[in-house]
């Protein structure tokens, strides 16, 4: 085993909300020294839902395995101590409103004058060099100015809603992380930095590509697709028994209808001629999952899960943050991890989504107070004697947490 | 300037052996310049070419919707994998690769001496990945998944359509998209570290895993942090998209208002031209809103159906509150956004003919990063690879597709 990929690799992040922070999560995982630059005065607006801004579950998520040096960056002597930092950065993100960092004097084009071989990505909802740039933006608008909301809802629904979920964020974060890897590899082998401007409206488009192309090819502009497959029989979320309970089932092929059947004791309907071969069950589809319901109600959704899954059906139970805390599997794979936050206390997160055969990672860290590593920054990064930190923190150009 | 530029990963070869589960991850490398060879099965290549919709509506291996998009940028080649024969010159091409992609059901390359044990012998600065359902070890390592199971379980589905109607899977494949993304984050940090130590390794990544960091990684901390003194309250469990982020109609269409925090929501009222009926404090709060959406629902009617989409989408930027019109496909293909990113570029498919296809999500300025080419046709670069690279003769060629190995 060796040592995490990313050790001795500094980033900056200007990251709030739910992109950057998280893809700081991401490369604090992989062993970069990832430093969060917020203040009092200009908090990640996530930190501002509730009333503890150190004790808010969605922050506490995204920005675990990270620093947070609270410095005013609306203070000359903040940006000052900033670009002093950035100065010894690899890597910096921002997902600001668009044209902040320039106001704020840290866009590429500032950073790159004291740090030629920068690698900075920027993330906003449009994207730059659009009449929307410097729109504020948020991923549930994204999901709707990309086209990706009107195809997500039943066929029948009045509009759609979409979900809780704010998509494209966590998928746009993955990207940057992605971008930023690749372009530190391709930095290392020729020593030159660069600026990747990603889009997110765009990222949440490229999940509905095959869409973009039947729209292209053969001019079909498909709306609220809703559950079902068009092109196999029964797909779709069936009600189970319990209090909204459900179960997702997808049979694609004739062999799956034949183990779901078996796997469902062979009632009568199923030897039904209008449910023989794929396009019959297509033609039929609305009585298909009605009767197919009839069996789904009788049992309780991990049961039909686990029954068809024995059989070699893909089947999966709408599970509730409950279930998944439950859930053997995620258990067994240890896909969640217990922290222990100064504020929150011992709180489970999410652990990291791949395993690597020859790398110890290093242990995941919760994720910062404001400003908690403030003193810490200042006198190991910046040299900075515990006098002038006390008078800077005075001054309100330093924020740390109140003792 | 773009034609002569390198990509970040140009010097690399990618080994893509992934069906519709792996199928972006390929496509993420090789719009950055990799050299993606897509291995496929002589039988009828790719799963994947079996999905519809088609290209003219026209069931066909190279009218796949799914595959011409998730494969674009990269190269062809087939190969039998399960014949001696086949297997012998997929390790001559493991000797030539930087990484492997897979997709197979966990076991199925180790019964072909094919799992990475075996080949990082013959090449040990090899990194390989794994995308399967479930990982490759755990009590449902076999089981079966798709797109919308994965959604299923990843505490996404339960979460999204009305709070009274049945639940909605997401559009496309989004699942198998976040394992992709996260397969590609973990082949990077592997080929960054093969920088230092000069081998490389196994990455395994699970779908069910990455559709909960993809789609909705927030769903268990809200939940662990229920009960805790400070915290937020947890808002009620259930399909609450239509309170977060409300869908109001107005003239020519609907817009999705996401005012979360108090002096977004005075921005909205400020956008509807302050209304009374909005100015009570108790509006303020986050919490109340979604406690009362439906009440709220009714009021905001009255006010929204004034404007149009792009009035509210502007008015909402100027006072401050993110209004998003909800565009249609045209609608965003027409956006002067996405026209002045250039985000669609158009490809010219041997079989399909020309067509507009998603780019990249973002622009580099120092290496090239761009979709160019269309998918590969079944079989379409094995000259290529096998004689131009591998030095086989055309009449070896000849006796392997004879033989079904190619």
């Amino acid at each position: 085993m060796t040592s995490a990929p990313l050790e001795g690799i500094k980033v900056i992040s200007f990251g709030t909300g739910a992109v950057i922070p998280e893809w700081g999560k991401a490369l604090g995982e992989l062993g970069a020294d990832v430093i969060k630059i917020e203040s009092r005065e200009n908090p990640d607006f996530a930190r501002t839902i509730g009333p503890d801004m150190n004790n808010i579950h969605g922050v506490n998520e995204s920005n675990r395995s990270q620093r947070s040096f609270g410095v005013n960056l609306k203070k000359e002597k903040g940006k000052e101590l900033v670009r002093k930092l950035i100065k010894t950065a690899d890597i910096v993100g921002e997902n600001f409103r668009g044209g902040a960092v320039r106001s704020l004097g840290v866009d590429y084009e500032d950073v790159r004058k004291i740090k030629p071989d920068i690698i900075y990505i920027s993330s906003q909802g449009f994207g730059r060099g659009t009449p929307y740039t410097e729109y504020q933006a948020y991923g549930p608008m994204l999901a709707a100015a990309s086209g990706v909301l009107s195809l997500w809802a039943h066929p029948d629904d009045p509009y759609p809603v979409g979900a809780n979920v704010p998509l494209p964020d966590h998928m746009a974060s993955k990207q940057a992380v992605f971008a930023v890897l690749a372009a530190l590899d391709y930095r290392r082998r020729t020593g030159k930095g660069q600026f990747i401007d990603l889009c997110q409206v765009e990222v949440a488009a490229s999940l509905i590509g095959e869409y973009y192309l039947d729209y292209s090819i053969n001019h079909r502009l498909a709306m609220k697709v809703g559950n079902r497959n068009p092109y196999a029989a029964p797909c779709n979320a069936y009600r189970c028994k319990g209090q909204d309970q459900w179960c997702a089932i997808s049979i694609i092929t004739n062999d799956d209808w034949q183990r779901f059947c078996t796997a469902i004791g062979n009632p009568g309907w199923t030897m039904d001629p209008r449910f023989a071969d794929t396009v019959s069950r297509l033609k039929n589809v609305d009585e298909l999952d009605r009767l197919v319901e009839t069996w789904t109600m009788e049992h309780g959704p991990m049961e039909v899960m686990n029954t068809l899954q024995a059989a070699g059906v893909a089947a999966g139970m709408l599970q509730r943050a409950a279930d998944t805390i439950n859930d053997p599997h995620v258990k067994w794979t240890q896909a969640l991890i217990e922290l222990d936050h100064p504020v929150a206390g011992r709180r489970l997160y999410t652990n990291v989504p791949y395993k690597l055969s020859n790398t110890t990672l290093p242990p995941s860290r919760p994720a910062p107070l404001l400003g908690q590593h403030t003193d810490e920054i200042c006198r190991e990064l910046l040299g900075m004697p515990a006098e002038e930190i006390r008078r800077l923190k005075e001054e309100g150009v330093l924020d740390a947490p109140s003792t | 300037m773009a034609e002569q530029q390198e990509g970040a990963l140009s010097v690399y070869r990618v080994l893509d052996l992934a069906d519709i589960k792996g199928a972006y991850c390929g496509k993420l490398l090789a719009d950055q310049g990799a050299e993606v060879l897509k291995i496929e099965t002589p039988k009828g290549g790719c799963p994947t070419r079996n999905i519809p919709p088609f290209a003219g509506n026209k069931p066909h291996l190279e009218r796949s919707l799914q595959f011409l998009y998730r494969n674009a940028n990269k190269y062809g080649i087939t190969l039998d994998i399960e014949s001696p024969d086949g297997r012998g010159l997929f390790k001559r091409l493991v000797k030539t690769a930087d990484i492997l992609l897979e997709t197979h059901p966990p076991g199925y390359m180790e019964g072909l001496g094919l799992h990475y044990e075996a080949l990082k012998e013959i090449n040990p600065k090899l990194v390989m990945a794994s995308i399967t359902d479930f990982g490759q070890a755990g009590p449902y390592r076999d089981w079966k998944g798709s797109s919308m199971v994965h959604c299923a379980l990843s505490t996404t589905m339960i979460s999204s359509g009305f709070a009274d109607g049945a639940p909605i899977n997401l559009p496309g494949m989004p699942s198998y998209d976040a394992a992709s993304l996260i397969a590609s984050i973990s082949i990077m940090a592997a080929i960054y570290q093969r920088g230092t130590t000069g081998v490389g390794q196994y990455c395994d990544v699970s779908v069910h895993e990455c559709s909960r960091l993809g789609l909705y990684p927030w769903m268990v901390p809200i939940y662990s942090y229920g009960l805790n003194p400070g915290s937020p309250p947890p808002p009620p469990e259930g399909r609450l998209g239509a309170a977060i982020y409300p869908v109001y109609p107005c003239k020519d269409g609907f817009v999705r208002i996401v005012a979360i925090t108090p002096p977004q929501w005075k921005a909205l009222v400020r956008v509807l031209g302050k209304p009374e009926v909005l100015c009570l404090p108790a509006w303020e709060q986050f919490m109340y809103r979604i406690a009362n959406a439906a009440d709220l629902y009714a009021l905001m009617l009255e006010f929204t159906t004034k404007y149009t989409m792009a009035e509210l989408f502007e008015a909402g930027d100027k006072e401050g509150v993110p209004i998003a019109p909800i565009y249609d496909l045209a609608d965003f293909v027409n956006s002067p956004s996405t026209k002045a990113r250039g985000f669609f570029v158009e490809l010219d498919h041997p079989v399909v003919g020309k067509f507009d296809c998603p780019g990249p999500p973002y622009k580099w300025t120092e290496t090239s990063c761009r979709t160019y080419r269309p998918a590969p046709c079944l079989g379409e670069h094995n000259e290529r690879v096998y004689c131009h690279q591998l030095g086989l003769t055309k009449d070896d060629l000849a006796a392997l597709r004879q033989a079904g190995v190619i």
